[in-house]
């Protein structure tokens, strides 16, 4: 069979000692800067980039990965025993988690979230492993219409996801497209809005934003406090996680739930791990035969939504590697070291770097094992990690920040421009505008500009070009209805002058 | 955030429009074989007014101010601390040095922004400027710029 062999392959990439190592150092790093409260696996991964420019990219993005995926298990613990949430997948976790480690029920939580966890992510990495090729083959067939109005699907959908405010949402994506303008233009060979500086005829460069806004910016929005962790005093080691029957029997449906919800979730466009926690919540709330007791420590509450979230980033990948248009604003960082290390994200990834996707495929499995082993047998250990004060984590960080801008390009520039983009990515934070769209708007615009253009020069009627041909019709029609779904939300809500509850921004 | 949102809305209006008068000024809208290269800047521009225009109506109409976004007292002073080591690194970079700036922007921080105690300061200085130099001077050999003193 065609999957076997390939995943052949890709285990006899990923369990070289090298990538082994790699896949190790990315789930512990990962676990870690899950639990860290203020820096999530967006910023994880924009921070560890510039790390992965001595390797070969598969090694690189099997880091990643695993840190993607680590940090999605990391962020259970300080949930669920500081009730802060570590990233913002484990927002929901915090409700019935922390109550659970409030009535001496720490392990069980903990011990749910890593089981329901590995199950989520496994299966997930499965899902992602049968559907991808088929994608990608299919997507094979897409011209330079279909193409454009994916990328206007994705920037539309992630933009009205993000923020409590879809206005600012648009105008961060808006102002990511207008930044990804700057620099040579392939076609005409014009340096637009370069200002005769040399560094800005190259463009904007990905990595010195992303580091700025998820790296510097979040540790600015921190800065301004000097609080201490409380973290909860419990019983974690490796008998306390063990589930007894009784929560295996109430939480096992949830765990499949989650876990199929969390993947197709996570496959959208857009659409992350964070808005699939949010999800499997409520959809175990609705199904439970005790719904009085979510919010008080129900088992379902974090067994749902922590194999969802896992279930998502696994999903997330899917349209990065088939399609090239990033499901998550991790996947998009991802997607921007991709371009980086010199591979051609979209449909003909698996064809012409198949060791790449592959590699990639095999190490998840591996990683899904490490994360289970660490999150049963280890969490006492990052819980003494946490104890490092976030004051002196901080001015780490910062250390990480101008280094890892320095060294993709030896450049002082790329270092004034993190900074620059720091102070942007804080006031952005603090004024509800979203850097996850600016920076997926960034990666995107120069496709999309090429895709657009073609589809121009191509097209007998203009515009048109987009509605005459079916895929392209469709998915445009998605992309309008998901800037329209907003407009008429905030249109109601003015009408009804309703002052809504603020929504966490999702943020991986 | 109200006054917030009045500058920002202004200000990227004003942006925006310059950002389409500019592609439209020096780059082609419209070459012989289809959109050029101030195509979509143009378009991009327009938009951006619109929703700017947006944001500014609503700020400008809105009767209440909305929370402040700006911390004060402790917190600004925090803030602005941290912000001024680090530019004052950054700034500083090409003269110190990556590695020994490391070890002097930590100290800086941690003896004076945070209190702690020297040997404290200056243990995680030394941990973290030779973990720098590790991983990224001697593992991935990135030349950083060094201090007279050679590192």
């Amino acid at each position: 069979m065609d999957v076997l062999s390939n995943l052949a392959l890709g285990f006899s990439i990923a369990l070289t000692p090298f990538n082994l190592l790699m896949a190790t150092a990315g789930v512990i790093l990962g676990t870690f800067i899950g639990a860290l409260p203020g820096v999530g696996p967006v910023s994880g991964v924009a921070l560890l980039l510039p790390l992965t420019f001595g390797m070969d990219p598969t090694s690189g993005i099997i880091m990643l990965a695993a840190l993607y995926a680590g940090s999605m298990y990391g962020g259970t613990i300080t949930s669920v025993l500081i009730n802060t949430p570590g990233e913002s997948a484990s927002v929901v976790t915090c409700l019935d988690g922390y109550q659970m480690a409030l009535q001496g029920r720490a392990g069980p939580a903990l011990g749910v979230a890593a089981l329901g966890s590995f199950i989520a992510g496994t299966f997930g990495v499965i899902l992602l492993m049968l559907m991808s090729p088929a994608l990608a083959r299919w997507a094979l067939s897409f011209g330079p219409p279909e193409t454009f109005a994916l990328m206007l699907l994705g920037l539309t959908t992630v933009t009205g996801l993000t923020g409590e405010n879809a206005l600012k949402g648009y105008m961060s994506m808006v102002f990511g497209l207008m930044l990804s303008m700057v620099g040579f233009d392939i076609i005409s060979g014009d340096a637009r809005y370069a200002f005769g500086i040399p560094e800005m005829m190259d463009g904007m460069d990905f990595l010195p934003v992303a580091i700025g806004l998820f790296g510097l910016g979040e540790v600015l929005v921190g800065a301004e406090e000097a609080a201490e962790l409380r973290i909860l005093q419990g019983r974690y080691g490796l008998r306390d996680v063990m589930l007894s029957a009784g929560d295996w029997a109430r939480s096992r449906w949830a765990i499949v739930r989650g876990t199929v919800l969390g993947f197709f979730i996570g496959v959208l466009p857009g659409a992350g791990p964070t808005i699939a926690t949010f999800l499997a919540y409520s959809l175990e709330k609705k199904v439970s035969r005790h719904p009085a007791e979510f919010g008080k420590g129900a088992i379902e509450g974090v067994a749902g939504p922590e194999s969802a979230n896992n279930a998502a980033s696994a999903g997330a990948m899917v349209p990065m590697l088939t399609l090239g248009i990033p499901g998550s604003a991790t996947t998009a960082i991802m997607l921007g070291g991709l371009m980086m290390w010199g591979l051609r994200p979209g449909p003909l990834l698996f064809e012409k770097n198949p060791e790449f996707v592959w590699g990639l495929i095999a190490s998840q499995y591996i990683a899904n094992v490490m994360l289970l082993i660490l999150n049963v047998a280890f969490i006492p250990m990052f819980v003494r990690a946490l104890r490092i004060p976030y004051n002196i984590l901080m001015p780490l960080i910062i250390i990480f920040c101008i280094t890892g801008a320095y060294a993709q390009k030896n450049s002082v520039w790329d270092v004034g421009q993190m900074l620059v983009f720091g102070v942007l990515g804080y006031a952005m934070k603090k004024l509800g505008y979203s850097p996850a769209a600016l920076t997926l708007a960034l990666v995107l615009g120069p496709l999309a500009e090429r895709a657009l253009r073609q589809s121009l020069i191509i097209s007998d009627a203009g515009l048109g070009i987009f509605f005459l041909r079916p895929i392209s019709a469709v998915l445009t029609v998605a992309a309008l209805a998901a800037v329209a779904v907003p407009v008429a939300r905030a249109l109601r809500a003015a009408a009804s002058r309703v002052r809504r509850a603020p929504v966490p921004a999702p943020e991986d | 955030m109200r006054r917030a949102d009045r500058i920002a809305g202004a200000a990227l209006l004003a942006f925006a429009v310059a950002f389409s008068v500019g592609a439209l000024r020096h780059y082609t809208y419209w070459g012989a074989s289809g959109p050029g290269s101030a195509f979509l800047p143009f378009w991009l521009g327009v938009v951006m007014a619109g929703l700017a225009g947006l944001l500014l109506l609503g700020a400008l109409r809105s009767s209440v101010a909305g929370p402040a976004w700006l911390p004060r007292g402790e917190g600004l002073r925090r803030l602005v601390i941290v912000l001024a080591v680090t530019i004052a690194f950054v700034a500083l970079l090409k003269v110190v040095g990556m590695i020994l700036g490391t070890a002097l922007f930590l100290v800086a921080l941690l003896r004076f922004l945070e209190g702690y105690r020297w040997p404290v300061a200056l243990g995680v200085a030394v941990l973290a400027a030779g973990a720098n130099y590790l991983v990224f001077t001697y593992w991935l050999r990135v030349p950083f710029p060094v201090s007279a003193l050679g590192f």
